[in-house]
């Protein structure tokens, strides 16, 4: 049902369901967040987007109220502000000083929102770090509570979207904090290592570990690419600086995969300027020479065996030839080909077509596996 | 980067038997915690075990276990809780603080012993109090440390005879008859009500508590039959009657009397409840610092359904009621209904979004009425006597269980109507003032309440006065003469509110900690020009930007406090 109601002296037309929030991102009104994302239940815990609702004695947390015929909505009057700017001030007070430190400071959305409402780390808080410093010996994933503001989002990435339950919500009131399982270390508490919480943390608390201290956001370049991993095809962006690739982000707009990730797309991308990843085909000397191959011991016919860089045309002419000479020879059930789970699915079904089609034979498996 | 191989341990089998024996109820996290702690085998890894065991993710019960302030992870043999609650606070000679309490009990009790701070036992007429493992004790000190270890409880409060001017229909059989008899109970009425209720249809009976004009006793006064009516208008089943027994905000402990004196008449309260709303099914939350209610109950409701007053076919109705007791273990944040029925779903007890409310998706998603003891007490008279009697009590519908507290002669609890102010209260009631008191400042409702000065004493109480700024709340008064600094009050009010705020959002979490590291230093005399503007904008900030009712309600003592005693605030401020 469709209703109408004002935000900010504009009226404006919702749907009977949507939140306040749902509704003046659609029309373009910025209503600050810190612990919603839109991909994750909306808990109202941080209170950042408190709008004021004409006739409500408290302020509404535009995250998760809904809207209602003729409600009369402001996002952003003197109370709003106020209230808002007194919050963030209390997030701040156990938050230290670090930002110049900080490897997520420039995309740091409570260090943009500080910044937007010019609000410092009050004197009275910054009392020391209450927690050790990446504690955690996960190999990829950084542990820094410190700068922790309890959204959540982190609790509910790893319950939502990875399902792993793993980070949770311990203690109460300003002891309050977030644990992995038991108060253990993430690999104790069944982490898969996904990073889906690093990538909806808002602040430094979890970040990427193999990339700590190598760029900030305005030194690296965000290439979009497709994940070589396997055929599923997650997008996600390169972060590159200079010309090297230093780590992975989520991309939201990707249509398969949004903000997930698995641990070999998120952190598996150091093969990319390993010295031994082969960037060109390679063939045997004989068969570059169309020589038989040679028989005997290896060390005698060393040099006929070792590898020779090509160019892909002589590579795919070479492999041709000899699946031919194979299948001419010794008929078509001397070839077998085995496919890769890293190929798409429309790779595959080609593969299936060559095997029984091109060599005629149904010897043809796939690794299933990566 | 080490990375540490990690081996499959089998779960511990005196979890896995704990857990089997609740039937691996995911509901029972709490009470398979509690049985661990009483083992002293409470640690992180029995605790991922009684998760592993249910099935339910290790940082749930871990979470659970580091939220209930009654659970801990170093074993314990014999533990006394030292309340550190306002009224013990006012009425320790020495005006000492809860921590040097809590030292001095720690010194002075046997080895065996364990001593931890409870923010508020719910004991206040027998203050200073303590919790000793589980049996309730007071008023005592420390001094008497060594008799307590060896039995010595102190002297409990007698409600049995009324106060002159008293009007007694929910107390009308404290004293008459052995609470933990049903006999006794039967001879003196009991269930009566509900064999009443049983004659009329559900909706005659909601009609009948709506014409009283009963209103919920919580504190907030909301009418106990529209509240029925929504539930029972809810279309979904089954639906659930919820008794919220977890009394634990200072200066209040009328449902700890009411269930000592009549634990029936509660009872069947709620089967009066649930044949109207069409619930089956009760659940009673009481606070873990209530063993001895909890035990109580637990036998009043095996006898009644051995009588055939609770359980299948109710006096041949066919209409069957169960109740359950589901005992807290130490958060005031699980007086809020909604993170009551977190807590009794066996989760963290963390407020819930609202809307939707409980009548509509409350205990397990179901349409659930959420009622204090004292509404329910109030239930099974006015079905034996009439909405008719229950609205001429007095100008506002009903009685009212008031405590008095702190520097009069005859502190406790009684029973009248509304209408009282609280001059009448002190004087009337409370036996007046202490020889050489003055009154000074009162705070009235709770914790949550309002401090007020002398100009508010003629004020008539009821749920409307709050506009005028003194509330009635649960009917708690704490009277505090010329020697007590309203400052201190408000520094012992804001530890309790930052020790049992629950941490879920950012205003109180930070606001009630900051607000009482800034009191600490006014009270201290090292006050800073600032401190009240700040203290003020704290309050403005937990007041509107508060999740839940525990944050919105911390401002109304420092704004009322703020507001009747800027003098001694400024003073204070001005101390350095």
């Amino acid at each position: 049902m469709t209703i109408r109601l004002t935000i900010d002296g504009t009226s404006i037309e919702a749907r009977e369901g949507q939140t306040i929030l749902e509704v003046a991102r659609e029309h373009g009104i910025r209503i600050p967040t810190l612990c919603y994302h839109k991909d994750l239940t909306p808990t109202g815990n941080c209170r950042m987007c408190l709008v004021e609702v004409t006739r409500q004695r408290f302020l509404q947390a535009a995250c998760v109220t809904q809207v209602w015929d003729g409600m009369e909505i402001e996002t952003g009057n003197e109370k709003v502000r106020r209230a808002r700017k007194l919050s963030l001030e209390l997030m701040l007070a156990n938050h230290p000083q670090d930002c110049i430190t900080c490897d997520v400071s420039g995309e740091c959305e409570l260090q943009d929102l500080a910044y937007e409402y010019q609000v410092c780390v009050p004197g009275w808080g910054a009392k020391g770090k209450r927690y050790p410093v990446d504690p955690d010996p996960n190999p990829f994933i950084r542990v820094d509570m410190n700068r922790c503001i309890l959204c959540r989002r982190c609790v509910l990435a790893c319950a939502e979207v990875q399902g792993r339950d793993v980070w949770g919500v311990a203690g109460r009131g300003i002891e309050e904090c977030i644990v992995a399982g038991a108060g253990v270390h993430l690999l104790e508490a069944r982490c898969e290592s996904c990073g889906q919480c690093v990538a909806y943390c808002p602040t430094g608390a979890l970040s990427n570990k193999m990339n700590y201290g190598v760029a900030r956001a305005h030194q690296v370049r965000r290439v979009t690419t497709t994940c070589a991993y396997c055929g599923v095809g997650c997008q996600f962006d390169l972060l590159v600086k200079g010309n090297q690739v230093i780590g992975v982000s989520s991309n939201p707009d990707s249509p398969v995969n949004g903000m997930a990730l698995c641990v070999k797309g998120r952190y598996g991308y150091d093969y990319i300027h390993h010295p031994d990843r082969l960037l060109k085909p390679k063939v045997r000397r004989y068969l570059l020479d169309g020589k038989p191959k040679p028989t005997g011991n290896r060390k005698s016919s060393s040099a006929n065996r070792e590898w020779v860089e090509v160019d892909w045309d002589t590579a795919l002419d070479i492999t041709a030839r000899r699946l031919r000479q194979a299948r001419d020879t010794h008929g078509p059930d001397s070839v077998g080909i085995l496919t890769s789970a890293k190929c798409t699915n429309e790779e595959n079904y080609l593969m299936n077509k060559f095997a029984r089609q091109v060599v005629r034979t149904n010897n043809i498996d796939h690794c299933a596996r990566l | 980067m080490t990375n540490r191989k990690i081996t499959h341990q089998p779960i511990d089998p005196q979890v896995e038997e704990l857990v089997a024996g609740y039937g691996q109820d995911r509901e029972a996290v709490l009470e398979v915690l509690k049985d661990l702690d009483r083992r002293g085998q409470l640690t992180p890894a029995t605790a991922t075990d009684t998760a592993r065991a249910m099935g339910i993710p290790a940082h749930q019960a871990y979470g659970m276990a580091t939220f209930y302030s009654m659970l801990a992870f170093e074993p314990r043999r014999n533990i006394l809780r030292v309340c550190d609650g306002p009224v013990c606070w006012l009425k320790r000679a020495t005006a000492a603080s809860g921590l040097e309490t809590i030292e001095k009990w720690s010194a002075a009790v046997e080895g065996s012993w364990s001593v931890e701070r409870s923010s508020c036992l719910g004991l206040c007429d027998r203050a200073p109090a303590v919790l000793v493992n589980e049996e309730q004790a007071g008023p005592l000190t420390a001094a008497e440390a060594g008799r307590v270890c060896q039995g010595w409880r102190g002297v409990p409060t007698d409600y049995a005879s009324p106060r002159p001017g008293e009007v007694r229909a929910l107390l009308s059989n404290a004293g008459k008859i052995d609470p933990d008899s049903i006999e006794s109970a039967l001879a003196h009425g009991a269930y009566r009500g509900l064999k009443a209720a049983l004659q009329k249809k559900p909706e005659e009976v909601i009609a009948e508590i709506e014409a009283s004009g009963l209103q919920g006793r919580g504190g907030a006064g909301f009418p106990v039959g529209r509240k029925w009516k929504f539930v029972a208008a809810a279309e979904r089943t089954p639906r659930y009657m919820i008794c919220n027994a977890d009394e634990s905000e200072p200066l209040i402990f009328k449902d700890r009397v009411l269930i000592d004196s009549d634990p029936h008449q509660l009872l069947e309260g709620m089967a009066i409840g649930g044949y109207a709303c069409g619930a089956e099914e009760g659940w009673i939350y009481i606070r873990g610092e209530y063993p001895a209610q909890a035990t109580r109950l637990e036998r009043s409701i095996a006898q009644a359904e051995e009588k055939g007053c609770l359980g299948e076919n109710l006096f041949g109705s066919g209409f069957s009621f169960r109740v359950h007791v589901h005992r807290g273990a130490g958060a005031y944040i699980c007086g809020e209904e909604t993170a009551l029925i977190e807590s009794l779903e066996g989760k963290r007890g963390e407020p819930r979004l609202r809307p939707p409310y409980p009548p509509s998706c409350g205990f397990r998603g179901q349409p659930t009425s959420v009622n204090n003891v004292e509404s329910f007490a109030a239930v099974p008279s006015i079905l034996r006597n009439g909405a008719e009697w229950w609205k001429g009590l007095g100008p506002t519908p009903g009685t009212k269980l008031y405590m008095i507290l702190g520097h009069v002669r005859s502190s406790g609890l009684f029973e009248a109507p509304f209408g009282l102010t609280l001059r009448q209260i002190i004087d009337q009631f409370g036996g007046g003032l202490l020889p050489g008191s003055e009154f000074k400042f009162a705070l009235t409702g709770g914790a949550a309440g309002t401090i007020i000065g002398p100009d508010l004493l003629d004020v008539p109480l009821d749920y409307s006065s709050t506009q005028k700024g003194i509330s009635l709340g649960a009917g708690a008064f704490l009277v505090c003469d010329q020697r007590v600094s309203v400052v201190g009050m408000l520094r012992e009010l804001l530890h309790f509110f930052a020790t049992e705020s629950c941490g879920k959002c950012t205003p109180c979490r930070v606001g009630t900690w900051r607000a009482h590291e800034i009191l600490v230093r006014m009270a201290a005399g090292e006050g800073r020009p600032g401190d009240v503007a700040e203290l003020e904008a704290l309050s403005e900030n937990m007041l509107l930007a508060s999740f839940c009712g525990l944050g919105q309600s911390v401002p109304i003592p420092i704004n009322s406090a703020l507001h009747h005693f800027a003098a001694e605030f400024a003073a204070a401020e001005k101390a350095q």
